[in-house]
């Protein structure tokens, strides 16, 4: 059974993995990647001395942890919300229409985004309407990084609540009924019974994701992204994009790509450690 | 389990080195008969006595239309170059021209896997020659260069040898016509207003806020319009080909030269963005944006552009050839009618442009056969097409669209003859047997097609004046000619030469991160996300890293 895992991990994730050495040599992709000159840590001096290298991690780590901590809350709070709301019919309607955007590519969502916060979008419309004047969202690198981290929530957190749906119908109902007779309020019912039966779930979701911590979204900021808001926009992986197939800086965005990668894989190894201590959630 | 895994993954290791084996063979022996028969034939427009392929990597413009099924890969030029001169054009991939076809480009040369023969700008011409993957094209140029290919890059003193390496000719590079910006206005508002064209950046300043004050263009008419998402805010001496949509115009009339490497009082290179005129025109652009004259969502736009086909703008910067981008405006508002001023001057009256480069360039594989079908293709392209042509595409002007590796070709005084023949055709003073048909067959065409579009009075360009339905195939290539053409060489414009033309060595590595830090930092002044003393940071940092470095290399190039 293991054999299919392990010839997709050859292929596409052992064997790639050779392609590592381009942050240590003068690729020429001429005479391929193992006769090109050896440089030696020359990529990962450079790297140290700009200026982008240290920006690009601060953006990463800030937007990955936002959107981290706004996606474990969001889908919770959503979840337990429309979880006290009885009228079936409303909560199946109201859950298929919010897990309707996570199946949208952001290429479409960041060009819908881009018409309603643009100078004349129905945003600023608003704004003006009750006498704010209009903003230029995506030219300020202040409120670059929310845009991203609120999109991001707004796409996924109908997706992300089904999980917490699955795990708060399977707490079972004779608790809430001995509660009642008891006589607990409704809000003592959700502190007491439906909070502590989803916090193992929530928990696992919350480590688990630390692992990713420094993906915080190619897609997403590529196709939202313009020079004005490098400053708190750029991303490790756009600026990876940019050097190495762009720029055609190969080595260079080699070696960043490899810091992401050695930080990522420490984070991983974090991650399970507090997963394994505190959700007793194992792989081997 | 594990002992089946191994067996299969050293079969696949045996499959792929087994392949490879079979591909080198075939390639050897195939290079070998195309020797022979090389030989045999040395007519630099004669046709192939075999049918030979040539794959290559293409941009495309998603919205033009062919005619009927034509695509890209199989239309009335390629059909004619199969017929006529047995080449077979087959497409490796194709992009979308602009952003889409520099990846792809640059995704094959890292890849090295690169199609026989590509159109590739000049970061990636270096790396290929850096790479080695790119033929010699000394000798076939030598023996199949058409007598007018060579011409035309005599005219064009010290094009050849900017591709040449160690004495071997690696690329066919464009040739540039000449260029500058001039300002584009929208003269039916102009004259609803009562006023005049601009000459100076105050007079600029005014009209743009007329239009908007008047509205001209709706209830959000823009002032000035310019560089969308990626553009640049002027042309700079990598990339200095075109200045459509940007900014170039109004750093030129302070004297300014972004971009570009000049001399400064002592005779000594000094980069262009990092001097107190550039500082000026910035502060300048930061009151103007201020005032709303410049496009508020300026390099935030997918597309400057939009904004004038829509008709919410009346005035940007553009080369002569900008009409050719202005179709659909027209054709949305038939009353539009833009007419090109050279200028705006400095204080002292010069109207100044930075000297443009070519940026294109044409390669071959070194692993392709047939270098000799690519010189053969330019040469088709920049000669006199012959009978079968006219047969075959009749009155229809091809584009880039349907020709394979099409890159602008001409001599130097190209542009300014095509405008005054068919001036002079159309006032009567030049029959039309008399252009020279040999060496300007566009300017033929022209003069052949102008009067089916070009109402009397004949020497007023005013958009009244046309008739597009007259032969829309011709319109416009005649008013951007005619209209933009004439009011460029009819400028004195001062020129001002970048003294570096190419990336020196310090700039190979560190250049990129120098112009994003200018780009970011420019951008950010003009939309008053950064104070002004951002610039003196700018050009503290730029010197650290490594722009100084780089000054000194640019000055022992002189």
């Amino acid at each position: 059974m293991l054999l299919p895992g392990i010839i997709w991990l050859f292929f596409f994730n052992l064997l790639p993995m050779y392609g590592i050495l381009m942050a240590f040599k003068d690729f020429n992709p001429g005479i391929g990647l193992w006769k090109s000159e050896w440089i030696g840590l020359e990529n990962f001096k450079y790297m140290f001395e700009l200026d982008d290298s240290k920006q690009i991690f601060r953006n990463t780590i800030v937007i990955a942890l936002l959107k981290m901590i706004g996606n474990l809350v969001v889908p919770l709070v959503f979840a337990l919300m429309l979880n006290e709301v009885k009228n079936r019919f409303f909560t199946r309607s109201v859950q298929t229409i919010v897990y309707l955007p996570h199946f949208l590519s952001w290429v479409i969502i960041a060009g819908i985004m881009l018409d309603m916060f643009s100078i004349s979008g129905p945003v600023n419309q608003l704004l003006t309407a009750i006498g704010i004047k209009p903003i230029m969202f995506f030219a300020d690198a202040g409120i670059f990084p929310a845009l991203v981290v609120g999109s991001d929530i707004w796409k996924e957190f109908g997706f992300a609540a089904i999980i917490y749906f699955a795990a708060l119908t399977s707490i079972s109902p004779e608790l809430y009924e001995a509660a009642a007779i008891d006589g607990a309020s409704q809000f003592r019912r959700l502190i007491s019974i439906t909070l502590p039966s989803i916090l193992p779930v929530a928990v696992l979701l919350g480590t688990l994701s630390m692992g990713n911590i420094l993906n915080a979204g190619f897609d997403q900021i590529f196709n939202l992204y313009n020079p004005l808001v490098y400053s708190t926009g750029d991303i490790i992986d756009t600026w990876v994009y940019r050097a190495g197939l762009i720029d055609m800086q190969y080595g260079l965005a080699t070696a960043v790509g490899l810091l992401k990668s050695i930080v990522g894989f420490i984070l991983i190894a974090f991650s399970y450690g507090l997963a394994y201590r505190f959700a007793n959630y194992r792989i081997f | 389990m594990k002992k089946r895994l191994f067996t299969f993954l050293s079969l696949l290791l045996v499959i792929a080195s087994l392949s490879a084996c079979v591909g080198k063979d075939t390639s050897s022996t195939e290079s070998k008969e195309s020797k022979n028969t090389s030989e045999e034939n040395i007519d630099p427009l004669g046709s192939f006595s075999e049918p030979v392929e040539i794959s290559i990597g293409r941009g495309i413009d998603p919205n033009y239309k062919f005619d009927g099924e034509d695509t890209p890969e199989n239309n009335v030029y390629t059909r004619w170059l199969e017929d006529q001169y047995n080449i077979v054009t087959k497409h490796e991939w194709e992009a979308t021209a602009g952003e889409d076809y520099e990846q792809k480009v640059s995704l094959s040369i890292a890849s090295n896997d690169i199609p026989d023969a590509m159109v590739v700008n000049e970061t990636q011409l270096k790396q290929m020659i850096k790479a080695g993957q790119l033929a010699d094209l000394t000798d076939v140029y030598d023996k199949y260069g058409a007598e007018r290919l060579k011409d035309i890059y005599d005219s064009n003193p010290g094009l050849l040898d900017n591709v040449t390496y160690d004495g071997k000719l690696y690329a066919l590079p464009e040739t540039t016509l000449p260029s500058a910006p001039l300002t584009w206005i929208r003269q039916d508002w102009l004259d609803e207003l009562g006023l005049e064209a601009p000459k100076t950046l105050e007079d600029l300043e005014k009209i743009a806020q007329a239009f908007i004050d008047n509205k001209m263009g709706g209830e959000n008419t823009l002032g000035i319009v310019g560089t969308s998402q990626g553009g640049a805010l002027s042309s700079t001496f990598l990339t200095s080909g075109d200045h459509f949509l940007n900014f170039s115009s109004l750093f030129f009339a302070n004297n300014a030269y972004p971009g570009i490497w000049v001399k400064d009082k002592d005779g000594k290179a000094v980069y262009g963005s990092t001097t107190p005129e550039t500082k000026k025109t910035l502060e300048m652009m930061r009151e103007w944006y201020a005032k709303g004259i410049l496009d508020q969502e300026m390099a935030l736009r997918k597309s400057a552009q939009e904004v004038l086909v829509s008709g919410k703008a009346g005035i940007f910067f553009g080369p002569w050839w900008s009409p050719y981008n202005l179709e659909d405006s027209i054709k949305n508002d038939p009353k539009a009618n833009w007419r090109p001023y050279a200028g705006p001057t400095d204080s002292s009256g010069k109207i100044n442009s930075n000297e443009t480069t070519g940026s294109t360039y044409i390669v071959v594989s070194k692993d392709y056969e047939h270098p000799e079908a690519v010189i053969k293709m330019t040469n088709i392209h920049v000669s006199e097409k012959d009978a079968s042509y006219e047969e075959v595409v009749a009155d229809k002007q091809m584009t880039s669209q349907e020709i394979p590796l099409f890159m602008v070709m001409g001599h130097g005084d190209q542009l300014e003859y095509a405008v005054t023949s068919t001036q002079k055709h159309l006032a009567g003073e030049l029959k039309l047997e008399d252009i020279d048909k040999v060496n300007y067959g566009f300017a033929y065409d022209l003069a052949e097609h102008v009067k089916n579009v070009k109402k009397e009075p004949y020497d007023d360009y005013n958009i009244q004046y046309w008739d597009r339905a007259g032969d829309e195939a011709f319109f416009t290539h005649l008013y951007a000619h005619l209209n933009g053409g004439s009011a460029f060489i009819n400028a004195d414009i001062n020129y001002v030469r970048s003294i570096a033309t190419a990336k020196t060595k310090t700039m190979e590595l560190k250049w990129n991160n120098l112009k994003k830090l200018e780009d970011e930092t420019f951008l950010k002044i003009i939309m008053g996300n950064a104070p002004i003393s951002d610039f003196d940071k700018f050009v503290e940092k730029w010197n650290e890293q490594g722009g100084e470095q780089i000054t000194k290399e640019v000055n022992e190039l002189k």
